[in-house]
């Protein structure tokens, strides 16, 4: 049996007295997509944060291919493609550039195509040269997305991807996930949209107050018990 | 909800909104001695000159006198021009907080001249205005001369701030923006004329500011009718001033929303990783309207002045300090604030902390040093080429200069991050408290390193490279303590979320 691609054990990360993840255990396969779910303040976000090596965890572990992000948060940042859950966008700097940016960081060759065709596929190839502080709060959720998965990478981070998003982009994004399952990827979803969650994920976990509560299959959180049973996990 | 309402309302909602500041202050104490220390000097600046010899006597008080009318009507310049850059004054909340509040442009225009103060430039031109007088006068009618200068100085800064908003109303119509490009460059040009022409100091001294120098030294009578005068009119230029302030914020920013959908052509990929970093930062520093509007005020300003005033090398070599100051102020006291909350996804991507370290310090130091070089390069145009040995001292001290404020502007923004919009044109690197302590830090540090450098010109040639090791292995240490800061992961993460808000 391979091992898990995302293997989060005990982690807990704190700011000053504040504990923000308070001991996950959390583990994902490849070609599976993951939903993390919980309330505002469970631990969604920052527990992202960690996955994609921006936040050291302040005890416990999380391997992301194998390598520890304490140890090795470079080798870590280039297996991950992350959307962060607000902005994620450099405000003056055009989609463009920003796809320049990680073909250079990422050593990503003959990236135009994709790069051309994934804005397109998100409607954004008529914005592809404006900066992005004009952007809305869509269009900048969108190309998140992009940027997330334009380098394909091996675990793909989308920390609330469908917030404010139009049923296109939403799609879009759906079509992504699958497209990073089917060739092998782990993703992991954060988002608040139970329904899109169980469309795009297979599994799911939910946090309350820094912590795992469940984990379960996706099928279990469809419809109206699905949303009974997940009320109930929060409360 | 009624949300136009009277002037007590909004000065309620002034005191609000002021305290509601000073609540999310974030080290009140520091605050306290900062705000205490300020008092403290400017108590000082009113009361210590009448002690200084010579003080309200004939000869060296009447060569102060004599300049005495120049430093009103500056005094009155300098805020027209600070209000007319930052588009009608800084704002009391952040545009993106204040959304939501029912905050009336009445409250916007008392909120922005309560923050005038909080400024260094103004504070060390209250101080020499204060200074000055109290110098010429001595103690002889000690309390009205005083009492008549915060009233100017409040005057001064209330007229400013309807200048500041009617130009704002300009700026914002059509066509607004080259309308007042144009009209500054006209403007400048006229100033430069009149200084040529030896028309610029006799307008300095125009009648108003004789009358007040001379009530003010007591050659003329009338103070005790002047100070409730003066009064009156700031508070008929406050109550004016509301008027072109709602016509103006009425009005869509033009310029911000244009920088917000502009649109550059895609460029080829860069060389290396380093190269890419740097054109990023770049475009985020020279893309953005308030920064460019501040290098151009910055820059051309002391530039014209040596220009108009046909300043010599010697006191040309004071400029860089004071420019380079400046300039920083307007992005690098907060220098990972450019990527907004971009922060969060640039600190996923596989790239050394290092490396982006070294390319955001790259670019400070050269907007610093082209903020500088545009100084230089119009002083020039009256001082002419300067001597070998000048120029191998202003070559020095600019270097030491830009790495001390790089230096010092990469450790504050390690140490003391804050999550700020840049895309206003009233919008500051950090809180205006903040700034009252950084501009005063960096104004005095780099004047006395300009000034270090200025003395050692008039000695040898090979003395100013000499001084400047000390300086440069004092600012590279501290350079290199703010880098390993930012390379360790936990003090980074602490700057992003934080700049991420």
């Amino acid at each position: 049996m391979r091992p898990p691609v995302i293997d989060v054990r005990d982690l807990h990360v704190r700011f000053g007295e504040v504990e923000a993840v308070a001991g996950i255990d959390l583990s994902a396969e490849a070609g599976q997509a993951t939903a993390l779910l919980g309330r505002n303040g469970a631990g969604k976000s920052t527990t992202m944060r960690v996955l994609a090596g921006v936040v050291p965890p302040s005890q416990g572990t999380a391997l992301v291919g194998g390598l520890d992000v304490s140890n090795d948060a470079i080798g870590v940042k280039r297996l991950v493609g992350y959307c962060p859950d607000v902005g994620g966008l450099v405000p003056l700097a055009t989609p463009w550039e920003h796809l320049q940016l990680i073909a250079r960081l990422r050593r990503v060759d003959d990236w135009e195509t994709r790069g051309r065709d994934l804005l397109e596929r998100f409607e954004l190839g008529d914005v592809s040269h404006r900066v992005t502080s004009g952007f809305s709060h869509g269009m900048s959720r969108r190309l998140s997305v992009v940027l997330a998965a334009f380098h394909e990478p091996h675990v793909l981070l989308l920390d609330e991807p469908f917030d404010g998003v139009d049923p296109i982009g939403v799609d879009a994004t759906l079509d992504v996930i699958a497209d990073a399952r089917a060739r092998g990827a782990c993703v992991l979803v954060s988002t608040h949209l139970r329904d899109l969650a169980m469309q795009a994920c297979t599994t799911a976990v939910v946090l309350r107050g820094g912590a795992r509560v469940a984990l379960m299959m996706a099928g279990e959180l469809e419809g109206e018990a699905g949303a009974d049973a997940y009320r109930a996990l929060l409360d | 909800m009624p949300t136009a309402r009277s002037w007590t309302d909004s000065f309620t909602d002034l005191g609000h909104l002021l305290r509601f500041r000073g609540q999310t202050v974030r080290r009140p104490r520091a605050a306290a001695i900062a705000a205490t220390v300020l008092l403290t000097i400017t108590l000082a600046a009113m009361v210590v000159p009448t002690w200084v010899d010579g003080a309200g006597l004939p000869g060296r008080a009447d060569q102060v006198g004599f300049y005495l009318p120049s430093l009103l009507t500056g005094f009155l310049i300098l805020s027209v021009v600070s209000s007319v850059s930052s588009g009608g004054g800084r704002e009391l909340l952040p545009r993106d907080q204040a959304a939501i509040h029912p905050i009336t442009t009445t409250t916007e225009h008392l909120g922005a001249l309560a923050l005038s103060p909080l400024n260094f430039a103004f504070l060390f031109q209250v101080w020499i205005l204060l200074g000055a007088s109290a110098y010429v006068g001595g103690g002889r009618g000690w309390l009205a001369s005083q009492l008549l200068v915060l009233a100017w100085i409040a005057f001064a800064t209330a007229f400013a701030q309807v200048i500041g908003w009617s130009i704002e109303i300009v700026r914002r119509g059509e066509h607004g923006v080259a309308i007042v490009r144009t009209a500054s460059v006209v403007g400048a040009l006229v100033a430069v004329g009149l200084q040529l022409a030896g028309q610029f100091t006799p307008l300095l001294n125009a009648g108003f500011s004789r009358r007040l120098a001379a009530l003010i030294d007591g050659t003329a009578d009338g103070i005790w009718l002047a100070v409730p005068a003066l009064l009156a009119l700031t508070v008929l230029m406050v109550v004016v001033g509301t008027v072109p302030a709602k016509a103006a914020l009425a009005r869509s920013p033009r310029d911000e929303l244009k920088s917000d959908s502009g649109s550059h052509p895609a460029r080829p990929l860069p060389a290396s990783d380093g190269a890419m970093l740097v054109r990023i930062d770049r475009a985020s520093v020279w893309r953005s309207v308030p920064m460019r509007r501040g290098l151009i005020m910055l820059a051309v300003s002391p530039g014209l002045v040596a220009m108009a005033g046909a300043m010599n090398w010697t006191s040309v070599l004071v400029l860089p300090g004071l420019v380079i100051s400046g300039v920083a102020l307007l992005f690098g006291v907060n220098v990972w604030c450019l990527d907004g909350r971009g922060v969060l996804w640039r600190e996923s991507l596989p790239v050394s902390a290092r490396a982006v370290f070294r390319a955001r310090a790259r670019v400070l130091a050269e907007w610093l040093m082209g903020a500088t070089a545009i100084t230089l390069l119009l002083a020039s145009v009256r001082a002419g080429l300067p001597t070998l040995a000048q120029g191998i001292t202003i070559l020095t001290m600019v270097a030491v200069i830009t790495l001390q404020v790089v230096a010092v502007a990469m450790s504050w923004s390690g140490r003391r991050p804050f999550s700020v919009n840049l895309r206003s044109a009233r919008a500051t690197p950090a809180p205006p408290i903040v700034m009252v302590g950084y501009s005063s830090r960096l104004a005095l540090s780099t004047t006395l390193t300009a000034l270090t450098f200025s003395a050692a010109s008039t000695l040898w040639w090979w003395l100013s490279p000499v001084i400047a090791v000390p300086f440069v292995i004092w600012s590279l240490l501290r350079l290199r303590r703010a880098e390993r800061r930012w390379v360790a992961p936990a003090p980074r993460a602490a700057v992003v979320m934080t700049v991420a808000g």
